[in-house]
């Protein structure tokens, strides 16, 4: 039934709207710079969400565990047989999303009679500077998004990832006119936190994007979060610019979150 | 597109645990077969004498900078005393380009079992991955060349004693846990000698060494092995060439600098 083209665009719409229904309630992950490196935000009940990858970079994921793992797996692994044969300053997020990540996706998504990959990515790699901090979103269908587009007038620092366009839109939004590189990781926990209950907030609503709408306030913000955290918990991790050279990848602990009980 | 190594079959896990495995899959790590016409007796580099023990705070590692082949020196400033990980050491005597490859494929090792499987892999599993790294030289080692006679120390913080351990292992991969110290390379029966004599009849047992003691003992025993070893390099402060003396704490693993061995440096060197 599929040798007709028409059928195969079909099959493929189909199959694009059934993951993004299955992908719609995922929670929102925010990654970014601050001064002493890059922060991973999210607030989770069961499952983690963020992850290490090799010893610049970082994973944070949505979807379905069992295809979460296979990613992970296969990005840990080619990230692990290159700094091995090569050396660690060879693994490139670039490379490892550009040629592998990506056509596999594509390759599972698109042959419609084996099962798809119900999973969304979020990497950050860690640069040498600020200036070449790498944040890349790695679609189920393989699309990617990065900030690290030369052509790009302005490099953000920070990438997004939620369960909708819309959330990811809002997040964006929000992080473009209040995230700024050299915050502190107090400050960087807190604008995280705000993108990340603004990306939530806009899950549950259907309207179409609206890039003047307000954003909610503080007051909003913190209940929010309450309601959240009663059910939830914070999962946070940074790579630590102030390591030179091994693992950058380190979870946060209680002390680096007192600040954010207030 | 070849398939992703990590591809499982129905019913199997996913991905590989064991780095050396994946690598396997992948073609990197060669498999050493033994060559016809029995052994060969190339020159080879050798990288010699190491001492290991326990003091106070955890392990102390240290290695002389020399590498010599046959009766030539190839290099002095040799480093023998490799990082593994935040809390593992591994000191090599025997030939350094299996030694140093080892090392490289244990320290990705335990980094990909962290990354893969979330958790540390434990110091009894670390421990027997170099065995069997050891094991795949063996090969090579009946051959004549390719030796390597490893020790290795970390700290175990999730044992019920939690503190420093020592390990010491033979060619074919046998590996034994030292109570107290452990020598190898050219030099080591002299060391050997000097910390049997410090533990036994020494000021006090080596394992209530404070770090500057234990510095300064690792120095003298390097000295006294070079006193009647032409592989071992000792101490040469003129030069500025010291050894490497590196130690494993609860902290974490940490280099002495040339400054702290030259306050400590024996007295006839000063």
């Amino acid at each position: 039934m599929f040798e007709e083209p028409f059928r195969f665009v079909e099959a493929i719409a189909n199959r694009r709207e059934y993951i993004e229904n299955e992908l719609a309630a995922g929670s929102p992950i925010t990654a970014l710079a601050f001064d002493r490196g890059i922060l991973l935000f999210t607030m989770g009940r069961d499952r983690q969400k963020l992850f290490e990858v090799y010893d610049r970079i970082a994973l944070g994921a949505l979807g379905h565990p069992g295809d979460i793992e296979r990613l992970r797996m296969l990005a840990i692994e080619l990230a692990s047989t290159e700094g091995f044969t090569r050396s660690a300053a060879d693994v490139s997020l670039r490379r490892l999303v550009n040629y592998s990540l990506s056509p596999s996706l594509k390759a599972a998504f698109e042959q419609i009679y084996g099962p798809p990959y119900l999973a969304r990515l979020l990497f950050a790699e860690l640069g040498t500077t600020a200036s070449t901090d790498h944040f890349v979103r790695v679609d189920f269908d393989g699309a990617i998004h990065s900030n690290g587009n030369p052509a790009l007038k302005k490099r953000p620092g920070f990438g997004v990832l939620s369960g909708t366009k819309r959330s990811e839109t809002r997040m964006e939004d929000f992080l473009t006119k209040e995230h700024r590189g050299d915050h502190s990781l107090h400050d960087a926990l807190r604008v995280a936190r705000d993108a990340w209950v603004i990306g939530h907030l806009a899950l549950g609503t259907k309207d179409e994007t609206n890039p003047a709408a307000p954003f909610p306030s503080a007051a909003e913000i913190q209940v929010t979060q309450t309601t959240v955290l009663a059910q939830a918990v914070f999962e946070t991790a940074i790579l630590d610019r102030t390591r030179l050279e091994g693992p950058t990848y380190r979870t946060l602990d209680a002390s680096d979150l007192a600040a954010m009980s207030r | 597109m070849p398939r992703p190594a990590s591809e499982p079959a129905v019913g199997t896990t996913v991905g590989f645990s064991d780095f050396p495995e994946l690598l396997r899959a992948r073609g990197l790590l060669p498999v050493t077969t033994a060559a016809a016409g029995g052994p060969h007796h190339a020159a080879q580099t050798q990288a010699t004498t190491i001492l290991a023990f326990k003091f106070a705070e955890g392990v102390l590692v240290a290695g002389d900078r020399r590498a010599t082949s046959g009766n030539v020196m190839v290099y002095d400033r040799a480093d023998k005393v490799l990082e593994i990980d935040t809390h593992s050491l591994m000191a090599i005597a025997g030939s350094p380009g299996a030694a140093w490859e080892m090392a490289r494929v244990l320290s990705h090792s335990f980094q990909f079992y962290r990354r893969t499987q979330l958790q540390e892999m434990t110091v009894a599993a670390k421990v027997r991955s170099l065995s069997k790294l050891l094991r795949d030289n063996f090969g090579l080692a009946l051959q004549g060349v390719g030796a390597v006679v490893p020790i290795f120390a970390t700290y175990d913080a999730a044992d019920r004693a939690p503190g420093g351990k020592l390990f010491f292992y033979d060619v074919m991969g046998a590996q034994f846990e030292a109570a107290d110290y452990a020598t190898t390379g050219s030099g080591s029966p002299a060391m050997r000698g000097v910390l049997y004599h410090e533990n036994t009849y020494g000021r006090a047992p080596l394992r209530s060494l404070d770090r500057d003691a234990a510095i300064g003992l690792a120095l003298r025993a390097l000295d006294t092995a070079a006193e009647s070893d032409t592989a071992t390099g000792g101490l040469d402060p003129r030069g500025k060439i010291f050894p490497v003396i590196k130690l494993v704490t609860a902290a974490g693993v940490v280099s002495v600098g040339d400054s702290d061995m030259t306050r400590m440096l024996p007295a006839r060197h000063e």
